[in-house]
């Protein structure tokens, strides 16, 4: 590390760290597991702690950050479960974001990433990788005990019934957390980005309280940051799988 | 009631009241996670939970894991006086709480394990098996041309140190000429399997590397062929002038159409392709012989046109 670099801790999050260069504001997160990095990010040794730089443009959770998300953030202890982990290019900074006494339930459909991610496992002590489609909660719901936070990341045009239903069956109760980088490119071009994120607002308004959402550009073109807590009401019918957030359009290419 | 035993791996699979009464389930449970069971009980005794441990006739372990979903199943019907299929999502959620928690170095070790069965598991596709080929044929193909490259540059002076190193890189070289070859060979006869016709179409190469690219047979086969005709190309689609073809690029008979003239052949050939595909994902009727004179066919018309 560069002599005199300052490292803080976010406010509300004491294991997210932030520097100041010039007018340049960094984000970092305190490692959970070794060396070497996970996908080429900087590591800087801060006194007694080991950090990650959490760059906003690998990172919808970074890029959030930087956009000036307000909602609340994966805290220490806590065990989350999180959608769509792909290699664990995020995942690993949500587990470092939870420490080592939390959980973060990572998963992948897809073979090849999730190979990755085992892998990172193997050396992430909090990390738990399931290969599993999100699409069925069900089938992976007796692996997860109840999760305090959902993060989801999920490429899918029905990915807010995805997320919705995962939070019906593996949040704990309410006042859990819920953290969705929509991508809007996946969900159709019948509505522009930001008419998506409209409609999945109403959508999820009924059933937890928002934060306000954040636009994610320039860093990643078309997607948002929304969530909040999670509040459950017996009176609330069962999400329906569609809904409001099918795209109306022909869906849009991989 | 709090659960008294736990089967399975640790408060995963199933929870049982006093006397092996289900109280909670029944989950639904495959076979993965079965397998996956078996060897993490076989990673020794020492790493279960103690309350497990006591609670599981040794000489059963297996047996208890393996019989249990049925013994659950009939058990919850008895108490619930109904058909046990998929449990309601409040029942679930009564489960869950209830499950008592891993410590943290048995729950990682169960997560590892499992993972590598479910991945060991889905890489024994026949589908993910050609995948593999294709793309790694694809990076040797590139290493193989990238050596060649570095050959020209090589200047041979007898008697410098550099001659030294000489031998052993030919002989690098030529065993990754060879890895080529091999994983060629493996690759056109699997793809030859599995998607007969779209690999009589555009060559079984072309075959495994659109499969490749779509991620599957399935989702190749519900490409519209104006996706299929540009999967894999770099540059991003436009009004203006945008790209004619991706890996179609190096389909069978490409080479004997006219420069000018393969934009048109990508697009009749992607038609075809995408029926053959099709066909392939679904009734696997053999249509070869069919789609091939049509595509000859158009290859002839080109030229002439063109001529």
């Amino acid at each position: 590390m560069r002599a005199g670099r300052s490292f803080r801790a976010v406010e509300g999050s004491p294991r997210l760290f932030e520097s100041h260069h010039g007018d340049r504001r960094e984000l970092w997160t305190e490692a959970v597991g070794e060396l070497p990095p996970v996908y080429g990010e900087r590591w800087v040794d801060a006194g007694s702690r080991r950090l990650r730089h959490f760059e906003p443009g690998r990172s919808k959770l970074a890029a959030a950050v930087v956009r000036g998300w307000s909602g609340d953030l994966p805290a220490p202890s806590e065990r989350w479960l999180y959608l769509g982990a792909a290699s664990g290019t995020t995942a690993s900074h949500v587990a470092d974001l939870v420490g080592p006494e939390g959980r973060v339930y990572a998963l992948e459909r897809s073979v090849r990433p999730f190979a990755r991610l085992l892998s990172l496992a193997d050396r992430w002590p909090n990390l738990r990788p399931i290969l599993a489609d999100a699409r069925n909660p069900r089938e992976y719901a007796t692996l997860i005990p109840p999760v305090g936070g959902l993060y989801a990341d999920i490429a899918q045009p029905d990915q807010l019934a995805i997320v919705i239903a995962n939070a019906e069956l593996l949040l704990s109760g309410s006042g859990t957390r819920l953290l969705i980088a929509l991508k809007t490119p996946s969900m159709g071009r019948g509505r522009s980005a930001a008419g998506h994120r409209d409609a999945s607002e109403t959508t999820l308004a009924d059933r937890m309280a928002l934060a306000p959402s954040v636009s994610l550009e320039p860093f990643h073109r078309g997607h948002y940051m929304m969530g909040g807590r999670w509040g459950r009401s017996s009176k609330l019918p069962a999400p329906t799988a569609t809904g409001a957030t099918r795209p109306h359009g022909r869906r849009r290419g991989r | 009631m709090r659960p008294t035993l736990v089967v399975g791996n640790g408060p995963l699979l199933f929870i049982l009241g006093p006397g092996e009464r289900a109280i909670a389930g029944p989950f639904p449970i495959d076979p993965d996670l079965r397998r996956a069971a078996v060897r993490f009980n076989e990673l020794g005794r020492d790493d279960l939970p103690a309350e497990l441990v006591a609670s599981i006739d040794p000489a059963r372990a297996e047996e208890t894991v393996l019989a249990a979903p049925a013994r659950i199943a009939r058990a919850l019907e008895e108490r619930l006086h109904r058909p046990v299929g998929e449990p309601n999502i409040d029942e679930l959620r009564t489960a869950r709480a209830a499950v008592p928690l891993l410590d943290a170095s048995t729950e990682r070790r169960f997560f590892l394990a499992l993972g590598r069965v479910r991945l060991e598991e889905a890489m024994r596709s026949p589908e993910e098996v050609l995948i593999t080929l294709a793309r790694e044929e694809d990076r040797v193909e590139r290493s193989v041309g990238r050596e060649a490259r570095a050959a020209e540059s090589f200047v041979r002076v007898p008697g410098s140190p550099l001659d030294h190193h000489l031998d052993t890189w030919t002989r690098a070289r030529d065993a990754l000429g060879d890895l080529e070859d091999a994983l060629r060979h493996s690759l056109e006869s699997q793809a030859k399997l599995l998607v007969p016709n779209l690999s009589a179409v555009v060559g079984p190469r072309t075959a495994a590397r659109l499969v490749a690219t779509a991620g599957g047979v399935r989702p190749l086969a519900r490409m519209p062929s104006a996706r299929l005709q540009l999967l894999g190309s770099r540059r991003r689609p436009s009004p203006e002038r945008g790209p004619r073809f991706g890996v179609l690029y190096r389909a069978d008979r490409m080479a004997d159409v006219p420069i000018g003239r393969r934009g048109a052949y990508a697009r009749s050939l992607a038609a075809l392709a995408a029926i053959a595909v099709r066909v392939d994902a679904t009734t696997r009727r053999d249509l070869s012989a069919a789609l091939v004179s049509r595509r000859d066919r158009r290859v002839d018309e080109l030229r002439r046109k063109h001529g």
